[in-house]
């Protein structure tokens, strides 16, 4: 077993079988690389309909307001449940987990499969809003007893909730048995991508709080279609308790969504840095177990308006505020890891910066919100969609696309158009800032949010357009980015292994892109190997020897 | 071993189950149900009916006998540390529908509500305990018979009584629900009722589908086939259901 393995891998051709039968991580995560960002294109657009939609007073492009929500919730809903969540634990679970602890596979290829398309069984079922006559109109929330009494068609809800929150399940039980016992001789604890981490509590949190979630959803289908009485005020019900199980789960998929981006970020700033991760131990036990411990118990500061008692109130403002000592412990480690690195600015690396400014923002008017005094008051304006898109839309979508622009050259085997990389992350983030900060300014100013129209905020109608065009921006750069990765597909230079000098497995034992079953054989790590081992910010010319490529 | 690897290093791996699968999936419960509740029409749920229920008994089939197979080839047994995960996720699904119920019932202001027959049934349920709890002992001797003896004729008997276990005691259950139906207690009579009929159903579709999964190990130990992981697997998830019920029983019938 050596270059025989490697020369009688399949050349070149494309195989549909092979590609939509397949059990390969690689190829797996790539089927959910499509159809997240299949998920973020549409629901994009419902964004960009919505903005100018809200672009003057009075009807723009639409003059039935029904149309307005069915948009909104296939936003919210497509975005959260269709891009981010299988875009973080689907796309880079996939392809960096078994790279990265030197295994060939996950625990499980079948039921890797079965998740994908379980996934895509998801987006179908979003998909047929824009089909059915009565497409559902509840956000993504879908609160009762607005779902339960609407004509719209909640059991499509639930059951994209239901389908995607399976394809997770089973993810999590997958993932977590590979990282636990699949991981390369050598390949100790201590020793573990920070990604890998992440992932890994990110996946625990999926398996306790998804089932709660999926409870929920399906009371709410019971309720409208089987007539059960649970958030049924006048048989005894309570619509509150709907509210506590969504956001039971759905305050901890906040981090679902952030850690695994932070894990990204620590892998960008790392390897452009040539610096070790600043203080691994206490971001890991502080910071990650942190956010594990206390992402549980902090769900009530979205309900502090909905009828809770006082005293939960205050419990969960106390923990809300908690919970930023274990986050500021995760941004403490990247701007630690930057200290005195040898920094280079590649497009990865400029995601990863503009991660850590758009975060910054995101979190710094959360501590207001958790406020509950201060909540009161800013409640439903435009402040509350400013500060979610900054810390959940904006930052982990620069994760995510500054993942994709550094996996690259490893899933494809070929460089993205660094120019046009650059000249998208400008974009995107002047676009990104110009809509979502003067979406707060607006919000303090007392914009109620969800509104279609706005005649009695006539002050308003600059902002609004003002915001409108930092959307249209934020497309622009959207499709240079594209543009970069396809020029890259199509005419990019071919990728080395190792085109980033990095030190992790992924990049140092195997070629780019990585042939069936990874690696040629296990790699057998040595007691000094560190994933990180870069001797502290020196840069190192070397780029690492250039592995046989799979495909000629 | 390492040439066995080197060996199967050279294609990638492909599998029609889960596709199929998950496509079954889709027809089986979602469009099915949309169509018969949401646009009430017969014909169109018997189409999806149709077209789900074969895919997932096929993909079923399918993906037990290349389990057997075993064109992938490493990571045998890992599936013994999988379902403890798994089966935390299932206890939390649980545990969402029991914290309703508890908040529901200790924020009522009578209970039980208007429309709860005066006495809940009491000896069907004590039977219903012990049935499963005797099931649990049966799939635990099928267990140590094919670990220990490796004697695959005692195993298939016990197997064999845990399914017929169970079978009664799914009988055991729809004979309740339709002598409580008869008493006017209905999924939509009151919250208690709501609470009862999701629990008791959730678990009784965990046994419809513990007996599935007994069954796909059954139907290969005939054929004098069986995987000691995935059959230990299978009764860590009985037990699991078995636990569930002793909450179920004591909360939703015998609390007072």
């Amino acid at each position: 077993m050596s270059t025989a393995v490697e020369s009688k891998t399949r050349e070149g051709g494309f195989s549909l079988k092979e590609w939509i039968f397949t059990t390969d991580h690689k190829r797996i995560g790539i089927l959910y690389l499509i159809g997240s960002y299949a998920a973020f294109a549409v629901a994009g657009i419902m964004a960009m309909l919505m903005r100018t939609e809200l672009s003057s007073i009075g009807p723009t492009i639409t003059e039935n307001p029904n149309t307005y929500n069915v948009w909104l919730y296939f936003h919210g809903a497509a975005m959260i449940l269709g891009y981010q969540i299988p875009a973080l634990t689907g796309f880079f679970a996939n392809y960096y987990v078994p790279l990265m602890i030197g295994a060939k596979d996950v625990a499980f290829p079948r039921l890797n499969a079965l998740s994908v398309w379980l996934f895509w069984m998801g987006i179908v079922l979003a998909l047929l809003t824009f089909v059915v006559p009565d497409p559902p109109d509840i956000m993504w929330t879908g609160y009762p007893p607005y779902s339960v009494i609407t004509q719209g068609n909640t059991a499509l809800y639930t059951f994209t909730v239901l389908l995607i929150g399976f394809s997770s399940i089973a993810g999590g039980v997958n993932f977590l048995t590979t990282i636990i016992y699949m991981r390369a001789p050598g390949m100790t604890w201590g020793k573990l991508n920070m990604f890998i981490w992440c992932i890994l509590t990110a996946f625990i949190i999926q398996i306790i709080f998804v089932p709660v979630l999926g409870t929920a959803v399906t009371m709410i289908s019971f309720d409208k279609y089987l007539g059960t009485t649970f958030f049924n005020a006048s048989m005894g019900g309570t619509a509150v308790l709907y509210e506590n199980l969504f956001w039971f789960y759905s305050h901890p998929a906040v981090y679902v969504i952030l850690l695994p981006a932070m894990g990204i970020i620590y892998e960008i700033v790392a390897t452009f840095a040539r610096n070790n991760i600043f203080n691994y131990r206490g971001i890991l036990y502080g910071g990650i177990w942190g956010v594990v411990a206390l992402g549980g118990i902090v769900w009530a500061h979205h309900l502090y308006v909905a009828g809770i008692p006082d005293w939960m109130s205050l419990i969960h403002v106390f923990l809300t505020l908690l919970i930023s000592v274990p986050v500021g412990l995760l941004m403490i480690g990247i701007v630690g890891t930057l200290y005195k690195g040898a920094i280079e600015y590649r497009t990865p690396m400029l995601y990863a910066v503009g991660f850590v400014f758009l975060f910054l923002i995101g979190g710094l008017t959360g501590i207001p919100n958790a406020m509950s005094s201060i909540y009161i008051h800013i409640t439903e304006t435009y402040w509350i969609p400013g500060h979610f898109h900054y810390v959940m839309a904006l930052s982990v979508t620069f994760a995510i696309i500054g993942g994709t622009y550094y996996i690259f050259p490893k899933m494809t085997g070929r460089m993205y158009h660094e120019g046009l990389g650059k000249l998208g992350f400008i974009l995107l983030f002047v676009g990104a800032n110009i809509t979502f900060f003067l979406t707060m300014v607006l919000g303090v100013r007392g914009m109620p949010r969800r509104y279609y129209d706005y005649p009695q905020f006539p002050e308003f109608e600059g902002i609004q357009q003002l915001i409108t065009y930092g959307s249209y921006v934020i497309l622009a750069g959207s499709v240079v980015i594209l543009a970069s990765w396809v020029y890259g597909l199509v005419r990019g230079e071919k990728a080395v292994a190792n085109p980033w000098g990095s030190r992790s497995l992924e990049w140092t034992h195997t070629p780019s892109p990585p042939p069936p079953g990874n690696f040629k054989e296990v790699p057998q790590l040595s007691e000094d190997w560190s994933p990180y081992g870069y001797g502290n910010g020196k840069r190192e010319e070397e780029k690492g020897e250039d592995l046989e490529p799979a495909r000629p | 071993m390492a040439n066995h690897t080197a060996e199967h290093e050279l294609k990638w791996h492909t599998s029609y189950w889960p596709l199929i699968m998950s496509v079954g999936i889709l027809f089986f419960v979602p469009l099915a149900f949309v169509f018969y509740f949401v646009y009430e029409n017969a014909f169109l749920t018997a189409i999806s009916l149709g077209i789900g229920a074969p895919l997932t008994l096929i993909s079923i089939a399918g993906w037990i006998r290349e389990g057997f197979e075993d064109i992938h080839g490493y990571n045998q047994g890992l599936s013994v540390w999988a379902m403890p995960v798994f089966i935390v996720a299932e206890a939390l699904l649980f545990a969402g529908f029991f914290a309703s119920y508890w908040v529901l019932r200790l924020t009522a202001p009578v209970w039980p509500p208007l429309g709860t027959p005066h006495e809940m049934p009491f000896l069907v349920p004590i039977m219903m305990t012990i049935i499963l709890v005797t099931s649990s002992v049966t799939i635990h001797m099928a267990e140590t018979m094919l670990e220990k003896r490796k004697d695959m004729n005692w195993f298939v008997i016990w197997l064999f009584i845990t399914i017929i276990l169970g079978v009664v005691f799914l009988g055991l259950s729809v004979y309740e629900w339709i002598e409580l139906y008869h008493e006017g207690f209905t999924l939509s009579t009151n919250v208690y009722s709501s609470s009862f009929f999701s629990i008791t159903g959730f678990h009784a579709s965990h046994v419809l589908v513990g007996i599935g999964i007994f069954l796909c190990i059954l139907v290969p130990a005939l054929g004098g086939r069986a995987n000691l992981a995935f059959v230990k697997s299978a009764s860590m998830y009985w037990h699991f259901v078995d636990i569930v019920w002793l909450f179920v029983v004591s909360q939703l019938y015998f609390w007072k």
